[in-house]
């Protein structure tokens, strides 16, 4: 375990030393701020409905996590699963075709250190995306009072719903050489993830079991705990389980190479 | 130095190593051949603990590649056939990661990178993107990662292919100067596979024949190509039984 950073720093670099990381980096800011415009423009019209009907129960009701910043992580965490896929699937697919995967499993590395290391390099460049996305909530302590424990537990849910992405990908990049499969592969694995409370809302699962199941597999409701600031070491289970399990296939996938 | 010790690999239902032993010794230089699609590229994968054998095991440097992989795998440097290059590092930055990940203490790998640019003639490319190399340059940046942690074997698995002429007998220059290295260098166990036969006679001291995954040949090269007999008549009736090449003897 003693390369983990080694081999994370390596892919980090090259993710920078390629116009991927840029574009991806550079797309997310304009989505966020578009996102973030859009979502402020909503509460403006909230406000501004709720008082010209005089509803003021409501308006007292409003608030700028539950409005604003909630919503605006909520589409964050979708557009992260579009953006994503495209950073990972060259983690594993590309040093397949580079010819490179021989370089690393003839080097006195463990399985671990390279499937860490991959992970962790993913991971850091999601934590530089978290960043991204925390900086206009923090506008918002400029011009208003939002409450900061809440803002950051949905940061941090918003990182951990990126990292359940990233291990996705980065499994679905360990099975293939190419770049474009594994970019549609995590593509709709995060897609499934992403519908399965909705499949589970239509009853088709029968309201048994199996449908609390479907949910709780989702990051959905984990999610939007934390991003209400509920902090349950229950939902940060969910996802160091999530995590753990993906990075087992993931060791498994590179493993079987030796063994073909 | 390397002990094979019955190394089987089967592919499903095809058998591409059968039943393979040998011993190479400390500083000998030894040729794997063989036609296309003998084996050779199967038996150096599992030397290098990249494939596990179906069967058998071996020995490097005294490491059993199971039992004591992790060390057995820091004593190999490996060239495999498709050059395990990242094209967006350069060449500096590259070998600096592959000293790291082969365990050159901190304190020594700047040293070790400047060693084997130096031994490899990379000296005036170091900075540059190894994407933008010529095939020679990338080819020599091939040989500098395996021999960057300064291994006391290497596996080389058709270390000139793809080169001009010229770049072959540099290459095939710098491989014979490994194995008998000038003062104060260490010595290098080498195995290399290869289809060209005149490589063979340039630079190693044994020939191992490989063919259709099993051992056919393995003897020293001076014994091999006495009194004027020529290795090209030693690989045609070797392999050309099975290939059934016009001219082959008869059974």
């Amino acid at each position: 375990m003693r390369h983990v950073v080694t081999v994370a720093g390596r892919d980090l670099r090259s993710m920078f030393l390629s116009p991927v990381a840029y574009g991806v980096l550079s797309l997310f800011s304009v989505l966020a701020g578009v996102f973030f415009v859009l979502n402020v423009a909503w509460f403006g019209s909230l406000v501004s409905r709720f008082q010209q009907f005089q509803a003021f129960d409501q308006l007292q009701q409003l608030n700028l996590n539950d409005h604003l910043i909630g919503e605006f992580y909520g589409s964050m965490s979708v557009v992260l699963l579009f953006l994503i896929p495209g950073i990972t699937m060259g983690l594993y697919a590309a040093e397949k075709t580079n010819g490179t995967q021989e370089l690393l499993l003839t080097s006195p590395l463990t399985v671990w250190d390279i499937v860490l290391g991959k992970f962790l390099a993913g991971a850091g460049f999601v934590a530089l995306l978290v960043v991204v996305v925390g900086l206009f909530p923090a506008l918002l302590f400029v011009y208003g009072d939002p409450e900061l424990g809440r803002s950051a537990s949905g940061l941090l849910g918003l990182m951990l719903v990126g990292w359940v992405y990233v291990v996705i990908g980065t499994f679905a990049s360990s099975v293939t050489r190419s770049q474009v499969i594994a970019f549609l592969f995590s593509f709709v694995m995060l897609l499934c993830l992403l519908l399965l409370p909705a499949i589970s809302d239509l009853g088709v699962a029968g309201g048994s079991g199996l449908g609390e199941g479907l949910r709780y597999l989702s990051t959905g409701d984990h999610f939007d705990r934390l991003v209400k600031g509920v902090v349950d070491t229950a939902d940060l289970a969910y996802f160091a389980v999530m995590i753990g399990t993906f990075l087992v296939l993931t060791k498994a996938a590179v493993e079987s190479v030796r063994w073909r | 130095m390397i002990e094979a010790k019955g190394l089987t690999k089967r592919y499903g239902d095809i058998l591409a190593v059968d039943d393979v032993s040998f011993s190479v010794e400390k500083g000998e230089v030894v040729g794997f051949l063989g036609p296309n699609g003998a084996g050779k590229t199967t038996m150096m994968r599992i030397l290098t603990g990249f494939l596990a054998p179906t069967d058998g095991t071996a020995l490097i440097a005294g490491h059993d590649i199971f039992e004591e992989s992790l060390e057995a795998r820091r004593a190999i440097g490996y060239l495999p056939e498709t050059l395990p290059l990242y094209p967006e590092m350069s060449v500096d930055s590259y070998l600096l990661y592959v000293a790291t990940i082969k365990d050159v203490p901190r304190a020594k790998r700047r040293e070790a990178v400047a060693h084997a640019a130096e031994r490899c003639g990379l000296a005036d490319v170091r900075s540059r993107v190894i994407g933008t190399l010529s095939k020679g340059y990338r080819q020599r940046v091939g040989i500098a990662q395996a021999i960057v942690h300064d291994p006391p074997v290497l596996i080389l698995d058709e270390p000139t292919v793809g080169l001009d002429p010229l770049q072959i007998v540099e290459i095939r220059q710098l491989i014979a100067g490994l194995a008998a290295p000038a003062r104060g260098e260490a010595q290098h166990t080498v195995i290399l596979s290869t289809h060209i036969l005149a490589e063979v006679e340039a630079i190693c001291q044994r020939v191992i024949l490989i063919n259709e995954g099993r051992k056919a040949v393995d003897a020293p090269l001076s014994e091999l190509t006495r009194d004027g007999r020529s290795l090209e008549a030693l690989f045609a009736r070797e392999t050309a039984r099975d290939l059934g090449v016009a001219g082959s003897p008869a059974e």
